[in-house]
């Protein structure tokens, strides 16, 4: 899970790592009085789990208290912040910069480590990085139960161009980096960009975390508080509810909506349907421990408003005889008006195959004719599809 | 002839009175798989399918000795059950859990690499040799998908492995020995890993990996290729082509990140060391047949 810039610079400010002075604000008068408090020039930036908020205006630098406030409308009540989802803005003391690096603390799968990321260059798309100028990354594997070593950090600072003077602030940065790391189970942690500020008079140069990203495994939620689900992570009011159904969803907007069993077969599903020239209503996984959950897993799908719904699974502990029992009870509770493709194998098949045929579907075998027969389906016209409905539901 | 486990190998099963671990131990044995023992916390005394179960494994291990440790555990337990393995001496070790957490992944995997053992998974259905004997979850009594044959698998998507043995059996072929590496993000076992067994296993005549987005997996199987290192003929299917950027598809380890993973990039990597790339689980048969030929099948 990703949490938002001020959650991340709270688990950092925690451990020791310099930020710039903040206040978490909900409405535009706590934006105004914020940026009266903290002084302007500040910065108002939306608390969004997107990137590239710069380029959406999801961030500005603000003159005034009055122009924080009025900003602070337009992302708190008007049709900008609603556009993206804006909840929460955080109001930040501007930083004088002199510099921008970037530094991060990822895994490597490979050497079983952890694995710190640095660059000489702050606000750089890592991602685009790696792939266009590599040799530019700076990498150092850090041994899981050994921990970072100062020496591994103070050889990264002087790599990164900092001097004696930064270094020791450097050590103490990553040190503080690689505890927010440990503690809170992290896939990532991360600092980009990570400001020099300028030294002016008796006020030497210094770091200071400019952004925070905070990626925290889902594995380890039981040892991490186990927050439940909120609706703010979430892009989408069906991925929240999937969610907390604890049903694996993806997004989109197309015509045909996946109800399949197995992370693998689910994502070829995906691929085969974009093959065959369709389009992905929504990704969907009611396999392993949600296999019995077919009437919620339809009725997110139906959510949708698809097209069709295609259902494949090959599932050996998910007997597909369960889960045609499941889809039969959700065809009969739910009556979806458009058809439904269903292919289910395994465990129980022979069984599965008499459930569905007595809920009205011609069940397939093989995944590919499953997939054309949808996309075909998601291309008629939906007079047709109704059609294909009152013959009982029969895609 | 099979890779990591054979009818001599003597399992030790973690987590056996469990739900999962009982039902599968039944099938692991009824395939012909040599379960000697067993292990609950706080169950010594009881026996499951006839095979006797003891607190902890150092216990199990001083009356019945064994080969390998199969893991019916959750994920949250799972660190400290191959741990616990580790610690009497196993050297092969399967652990089916979904949900181990990442950096409990990450010490399980350099533990497994200090001591010279073989971690497969976690988030896996194990490891099978049609006909002889598994440790995990197959539903081997399939005959369309679990044939015994002379082609070697290693997946990382139980759900997928069906879909494309299914496949391979369509095509007349049938399977040697099957490795599910998981989906994790930091399986404790990799492809590249594997092959030196396929490589001299005289029952596998050619190796099929499922794959997908996300990790290296793929690119390290085409550099054991390119280095010689690996010489039988390769068959690849991968999950995850159009996988929008940036976005997790189901298993935790399928995420493009840091600029690598994508599908694009890893069909490139095994082309250009000479695998067979296949698009669609039914290719996956056709292209066997190609690199085979219709003579040697079976």
């Amino acid at each position: 899970m990703k949490l938002f810039e001020y959650q991340a610079k709270d688990a950092f400010a925690e451990r020791g790592i310099p930020v710039p002075e903040r206040r978490l604000c909900a409405t535009p008068e706590e934006v105004r009085a914020a940026a009266a408090a903290i002084g302007c020039p500040c910065v108002v930036k939306s608390q969004v789990l997107r990137g590239g908020r710069g380029k959406a205006g999801l961030v500005r630098l603000v003159a005034s208290p009055e122009e924080a406030g009025a900003y602070g409308s337009e992302l708190l009540t008007g049709g900008l912040g609603a556009a993206h989802g804006v909840r929460r803005v955080l109001v930040e003391e501007a930083v004088d910069i002199g510099r921008e690096l970037y530094v991060s603390i990822t895994v490597d799968p490979l050497a079983a480590t952890a694995l710190v990321l640095a660059c000489a260059e702050g606000g750089v798309d890592i991602e685009e990085l790696a792939r266009t100028a590599p040799e530019r990354i700076l990498r150092e594997r850090v041994d899981l139960d050994v921990g970072l070593l100062p020496f591994q950090a103070r050889d990264l600072g002087y790599a990164l161009g900092l001097g004696p003077e930064l270094s020791g602030s450097f050590v103490t940065l990553l040190a503080g980096l690689w505890r927010v790391f440990r503690e809170k189970d992290a896939e990532l942690a991360e600092i980009n960009p990570l400001f020099v500020t300028k030294a002016r008079g008796d006020r030497p140069a210094a770091l200071v975390a400019g952004d925070g990203k905070l990626a925290i495994d889902d594995n380890a939620a039981f040892r991490q508080g186990g927050a439940e689900p909120s609706r703010e992570y979430f892009d989408s009011e069906l991925a929240f509810r999937a969610a907390v159904e604890g049903i694996p969803y993806l997004q989109f907007d197309g015509d045909v909506s996946l109800m399949c069993a197995g992370a693998g077969l689910t994502t070829v599903v995906y691929d085969l349907v974009n093959y065959e020239g369709g389009s992905v209503a929504n990704y969907l996984e009611f396999g392993g421990p949600n296999y019995k959950k077919a009437v919620r897993a339809m009725e997110l799908c139906l959510a949708n408003d698809p097209k069709v719904i295609l259902i494949v699974t090959f599932g050996t502990i998910a007997r597909a005889d369960v889960m045609a029992d499941g889809i039969a009870e959700a065809i009969a509770k739910l009556k979806p008006r458009c058809p439904i493709v269903a292919c289910i194998r395994g465990t129980g098949e022979e069984k599965a195959v008499e459930t569905l045929r007595a809920a009205g579907l011609d069940p397939l075998f093989d995944t590919e004719e499953a997939v054309r027969r949808a996309v075909s389906l998601s291309k008629a016209p939906r007079a047709e599809a109704t059609r294909a409905e009152t013959t009982g539901g029969r895609a | 002839m099979s890779v990591f486990i054979d009818r001599g190998d003597r399992v030790l099963v973690q987590g056996i009175t469990g739900a999962e671990g009982s039902f599968w131990t039944k099938h692991m044995i009824e395939l012909g798989t040599r379960v000697v023992v067993g292990v609950t916390p706080g169950k010594e005394g009881q026996s499951v399918e006839g095979v006797p179960v003891y607190h902890t494994v150092r216990r199990a291990v001083a009356d019945v000795p064994a080969d390998a440790a199969m893991l019916f555990v959750p994920p949250r337990f799972t660190k400290d059950a191959v741990f616990e393995a580790l610690d009497s001496g196993f050297a092969k070790i399967v652990a089916v859990a979904d949900g181990i957490p990442l950096q409990d992944a990450i010490q399980i995997r350099k533990a497994a690499l200090s001591c010279g053992a073989r971690v497969v998974g976690g988030n896996t259905s194990g490891v099978i040799s049609p006909g002889l004997a598994m440790m995990g979850m197959f539903p081997y009594w399939i005959e369309r998908v679990y044939r015994p044959g002379r082609i070697g698998v290693m997946t990382r998507s139980g759900s997928l492995t069906n879909e494309v043995t299914a496949m391979i059996v369509r095509a007349g072929f049938g399977v040697s020995s099957l490795i599910g590496v998981g989906g994790d993000p930091v399986p404790g076992a990799r492809f590249a890993e594997m092959l030196p067994d396929f490589q001299s296993d005289p029952g596998t005549d050619a190796v099929v990996i499922i794959g997908e987005l996300g990790g290296s997996m793929e690119e390290e199987v085409a550099e054991a290729m390119e280095s010689g290192a690996f010489r039988k003929p390769v068959v690849a299917f991968l999950g995850g082509r159009t996988a929008p950027a940036g976005r997790r598809m189901g298993h935790a380890g399928a995420i493009v990140s840091g600029g690598k993973g994508s599908v694009a990039d890893k069909i490139a990597a095994l082309e250009k060391a000479g695998a067979a790339v296949a698009d669609r689980p039914r290719l996956v048969g056709e292209l066997l047949q190609r690199a085979l030929g219709a003579a040697s099948r079976k």
